[in-house]
């Protein structure tokens, strides 16, 4: 894969579990830049401050299912903004119905993975949101 | 159908999901043993996770609402090794680090199953797993619930799927959790 290895993710998502996973499967992947929010509504002010600081988050990686803000709340946020609304965006859910799917793309996902995943199906993602 | 019939069509996708999520996400194949019917609400486990739901069974015109309860129960030693395995860490004991492995599972073997069961005919709401933790921990299932409980063996160690259902009820089943 091409894109730097200290490109900046964020990964958002209420079970630390998950996050842990796919912190680990980033790093297998190659990146090294990786922050952690535990729901959509702590990650939005991040994402937001980030972008204000001149140092905005690259890719997100975000649970559709979260307690406060979900991800599709979250996408539907970043993509309702002038400044953030082009960074790429990959949704992971555990429910693999199709209705979910085109709910997701319709609200702006730039991808979309159903758990259980392996690092080799996260990598293949991102290489088709970045390279397209 | 019969409600017992119903039930055993119920329980296949959850057997199915549990096989997709150890396959892919904690590096095991897993093996099924001979379900029984659970007699006592003393879990064989040692960390349970357990999950409320509920919908409608929809089928050539047969409609009828359930209530049903997933739950999957781990000795520690088998929870320790599954998390280290899935957090591709060593951990040597239960901890808090590790202590919302159960409820990902759950949540994943509930959602992968739930599309086979919309293909069945079920509807389904999903509730937020909760976590019981401790030796001969006790789970209150609903009454006049038949509790099937099914065996898997992995090389990480045993665990158990539980699972009751029925058909027809009217209000929500009470979860009631005992330590």
């Amino acid at each position: 894969m091409s894109l730097k290895a200290t490109m900046k993710i964020i990964v958002v998502d209420d079970m630390s579990t998950m996050r842990k996973i796919i912190k680990k499967m980033l790093n297998q992947i190659g990146f090294t830049n990786i922050t952690e929010a535990d729901d959509g509504a702590t990650a939005w002010p991040l994402i937001q401050k980030a972008h204000a600081d001149g140092e905005p988050f690259e890719f997100i990686v975000s649970d559709w299912n979260m307690p406060t803000m979900t991800g599709l709340d979250l996408v539907k946020a970043v993509r309702a903004s002038e400044e953030l609304k082009k960074t790429p965006f990959l949704m992971i859910t555990a429910e693999a119905e199709q209705g979910n799917v085109v709910i997701a793309v319709k609200a702006g996902v730039s991808n979309f993975i159903v758990k259980p995943f392996s690092a080799e199906v996260l990598k293949e993602k991102i290489s088709k949101i970045f390279n397209k | 159908m019969s409600e017992i019939k119903r039930f055993i069509e119920f329980s296949k996708p959850f057997i199915d999901a549990t096989r997709n999520v150890f396959e892919t996400m904690v590096f095991t194949k897993i093996q099924t043993g001979k379900p029984a019917i659970k007699e006592g609400n003393t879990s064989q486990g040692d960390v349970s996770a357990v999950l409320g739901l509920s919908g409608e069974y929809k089928k050539e015109g047969e409609i009828c609402p359930y209530r049903a309860m997933l739950v999957i129960s781990f000795p520690f030693d088998t929870y320790v090794k599954a998390a280290s395995a899935m957090l591709m860490e060593d951990y040597t004991e239960y901890n808090e680090e590790i202590s919302d492995v159960a409820g990902e599972i759950c949540n994943m073997v509930m959602g992968n199953a739930k599309r086979d069961l919309t293909a069945l005919g079920y509807s389904t709401n999903m509730a937020i797993p909760s976590i019981v933790m401790g030796k001969n921990h006790s789970i209150r299932y609903p009454g006049d619930t038949t509790i099937i409980m099914i065996p898997i063996s992995s090389a990480h160690g045993n665990f158990y799927i539980e699972l009751c259902y029925k058909d027809n009820v009217k209000g929500d089943i009470e979860v009631k959790i005992q330590k």
